[in-house]
């Protein structure tokens, strides 16, 4: 077989060009960023960036199909520009995800690239912006005219660009506040990640109440002159409960009482509270070579101090659980009177008039015994549009996984 | 149960498995008792998760140690899946192997038995998410192996289309379930933390190699050579390690939101 090797720029362009163009387009993208003084790109709002994703997706397949057979745009809307294209988001991406994405104090030379705000920096979106190009004309091609075993393909690659593109164009209009309540309180002002001043919120919310359900506590020999905990000899995590024994070298322990919320009585003797103010108790029989005896620990909270056993130079304590559960129970309130009483807990977002609002956090130093509920407020107009192209992606999917069998078939 | 019995019985059935396999080329008479021990080792291990499932009140899919259960139930049967369907006989003493491999790290590193599962991990997204992704790299594992096995048969130079097809079709159902994997993720997210991409390390580490799968399914189609691609399906799997283990170890890990619990 005789090989003839292609020269450079010589039709039809292959791997070397699309190399170069896209080597060169990120090159110019990190050079704006430069002359920007590394300020990352400000996208319209609604409906500016509607309008100019609308004439990008219109531009792309207009020009895909009007120059369906010129060397330039086939070369433009094929695969090797797109495997280079697909490179240079991976290794923007790598860069991202080595580099910590955070906002630096001081001027120096990565800041200056954006290297570490890279998914917001020009490189970065020029790569994009050429791949939605790409991307399209390929799609364009397949698109007309249509025919029913182009389909796969079409799930893909439009529901790709349909995601891709609206994630990125709508994220100016993704609005994320914080919305901190007290217990017995209401608040119509939200805070956003990048700046102190609070906004005001289109509703108000009101906290009822803050509940918080932890896991049993844990059982631990703490060492005091090493400063560290003693590892049992079971390797488990030991949760309080009656009947809990734990040992380690030579320390045997058993819970004998377990008391999940009840507060010191007169004679010392913990009793059973109500919920609201008890803390764990446990009763529990120490256990040496040397000597038994029984002892009451608690984990203490913001009021009482954590009861511990002394023994041999080491300590018993008992430690909170972690959180299980958190719960505000709010209502909710907009300007027109609307209304709406919702628990919120993480996982279980509740949507009112647009926005979805979210169980985020509390005061993690009061834990059980917070007052403070974090509420984040999310309003995102374009998460319809990038569905869609989520749930194109996935009938794609089903589509491939069963073709693929049938296909392979053929090799055999 | 306890775990270190329960792994040390899968060993033994994978390895007299194996062995009589191996021997069942001239005793045709061993090749059912070799596969119904090899079968019987997964079995063991499908029991012990059931058991650990049951034992911890959460599905054993937290920590790294946890996950590793699944891939040594997992994996073999992708070798035996591949034997039956293709005829190659090879991949499962691998699959075996990698297994014995991932049991022996669990049993040397024993995990602290933690039943506790933090608020944003209580959804029913977790269980599809996580099984997604761990099938999807199993098959990506498979892919890679046989790809490795692919490029030494080349050198070796060995007439070899079917290990070809075997390494590209894995590949495939391996990026389709990543696909899956990172959708599921991403609707997740947005429940649990209120949007669905935040480029979080193990975000960006998700997305690159569902990239390096993307890339070489492309690389396929324009008719690259495909005994070249042997190398890049070899090696591609090196991102994924670096994504479900090696984030952890990275500078911009210190802030990820799902990094899994070391342990
Ligand atoms: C960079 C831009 C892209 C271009 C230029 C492009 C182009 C192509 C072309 C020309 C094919 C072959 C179609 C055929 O022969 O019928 C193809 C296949 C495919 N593309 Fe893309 N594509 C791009 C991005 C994507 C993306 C982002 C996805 C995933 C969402 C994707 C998923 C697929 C799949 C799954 C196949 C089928 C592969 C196979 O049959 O083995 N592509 N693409």
């Amino acid at each position: 077989m005789v090989v003839v090797r292609r020269r450079w720029f010589q039709a039809p362009w292959e791997f070397r060009e699309s190399a170069l163009f896209t080597a060169v387009s990120v090159i110019a993208g990190f050079v704006i960023q430069a002359a920007a003084s590394g300020q990352g790109i400000a996208m319209p709002h609604l409906p500016y960036n509607a309008i100019a994703l609308l004439f990008l997706a219109v531009l792309v397949i207009s020009t895909g199909l009007a120059f369906r057979n010129t060397p330039a745009v086939k070369w433009f809307g094929g695969i090797p520009l797109g495997l280079c294209l697909i490179l240079a988001i991976a290794v923007l991406s790598l860069i991202g995800g080595i580099i910590p994405q955070q906002s630096a104090a001081k001027e120096s030379l990565p800041t200056l690239l954006g290297l570490n705000q890279i998914f917001s920096s020009w490189p970065f979106a020029v790569t994009v912006l050429l791949f939605l190009a790409n991307l399209g004309i390929s799609l364009s091609w397949k698109l007309i005219p249509f025919k029913l075993q182009n389909l796969q393909f079409i799930l893909f690659h439009a529901g790709f660009w349909i995601a891709l593109s609206c994630a990125i164009f709508g994220s100016s209009d993704l609005q994320r506040l914080v919305v901190p309540i007290n217990v017995g309180k209401a608040n119509n002002l939200g805070y956003t990640m990048e700046s102190d001043t609070p906004q005001q919120l289109p509703l108000s919310i009101f906290l009822h109440d803050f509940s918080l359900e932890e896991y049993p506590p844990q059982l631990l020999l703490y060492d005091p002159h090493n400063d560290k905990l003693m590892m049992n000899k079971a390797q488990a995590i030991l949760e309080v409960r009656k009947g809990t024994t734990a040992s380690w070298q030579g320390i045997e322990v058993l819970v004998l009482d377990y008391l999940p919320y009840a507060l010191p009585g007169k004679d010392g003797v913990p009793q059973s509270a109500d919920r609201k103010t008890g803390i764990p108790f446990a009763k529990v029989r120490i256990i040496t070579p040397s000597s038994q005896r029984d002892a009451w620990i608690s984990t203490g909270s913001p009021m009482l101090k954590p009861d511990a056993a002394q023994l041999d130079g080491f300590y018993l304590i008992m430690m909170p659980g972690t959180p299980k559960s958190f719960r505000s129970a709010v209502t909710i309130q907009d300007e027109k009177g609307h209304e709406k009483v919702a628990n919120l807990e993480v996982n279980h977002p509740v949507s009112f008039m647009g926005w979805k609002l979210y169980q985020m956090g509390y005061d993690e130093k009061a834990g059980r015994w917070s007052k403070l509920s974090l509420i984040e407020m999310i309003h995102d107009p374009w998460l319809p549009a990038v569905y869609l192209g989520f749930f194109m992606i996935m009938a794609g999917n089903i589509l491939f996984f069963w073709n693929g069998i049938k296909r392979t078939e053929v090799v055999k | 149960m306890n775990f270190n019995t329960a792994a040390e019985l899968a060993i033994v059935c994978w390895a007299i498995g194996s062995l009589l396999s191996l021997l069942a080329n001239r005793t045709p008479a061993l090749k059912l008792p070799a596969f119904l021990l090899s079968i019987a080792g997964t079995l063991i291990m499908t029991g012990f998760i059931a058991f650990y499932w049951s034992a911890l009140d959460r599905p054993p899919l937290r920590t790294l140690g946890e996950t590793r259960l699944w891939y040594a139930a997992l994996i073999p049967l992708v070798g035996f899946l591949v034997e039956y369907r293709w005829k190659i006989g090879w991949l499962k003493y691998y699959c075996m192997a990698l297994a014995t491999f991932f049991l022996s790290i669990n049993m040397l590193h024993p995990e602290v038995f933690d039943k506790t599962l933090m608020p944003a991990l209580q959804s029913p997204w977790f269980i599809p998410h996580v099984v997604v992704y761990l099938v999807g790299y199993v098959l990506l594992a498979a892919s890679s192996v046989t790809a490795l096995h692919n490029v030494y048969l080349q050198v070796r130079k060995k007439e070899n289309s079917t290990g070809e097809s075997v390494s590209h079709f894995l590949a495939l159902l391996g990026f389709v379930f990543l696909s899956f994997g990172l959708i599921f993720g991403a609707l997740w997210a947005k429940e649990a933390w209120g949007h669905y991409w935040t480029w979080d390390p193990k975000e960006t580490w998700a997305f690159l190699s569902w990239l390096a799968y993307l890339g070489y399914l492309h690389a396929f189609r324009y008719k690259i050579d495909r005994s070249k691609l042997q190398w890049y399906l070899a090696l591609a799997f090196v991102v994924l390690l670096v994504c479900w283990f090696g984030v952890n170890y990275l500078p911009s890990a210190q802030n990820s939101v799902h990094t899994y619990t070391q342990s």
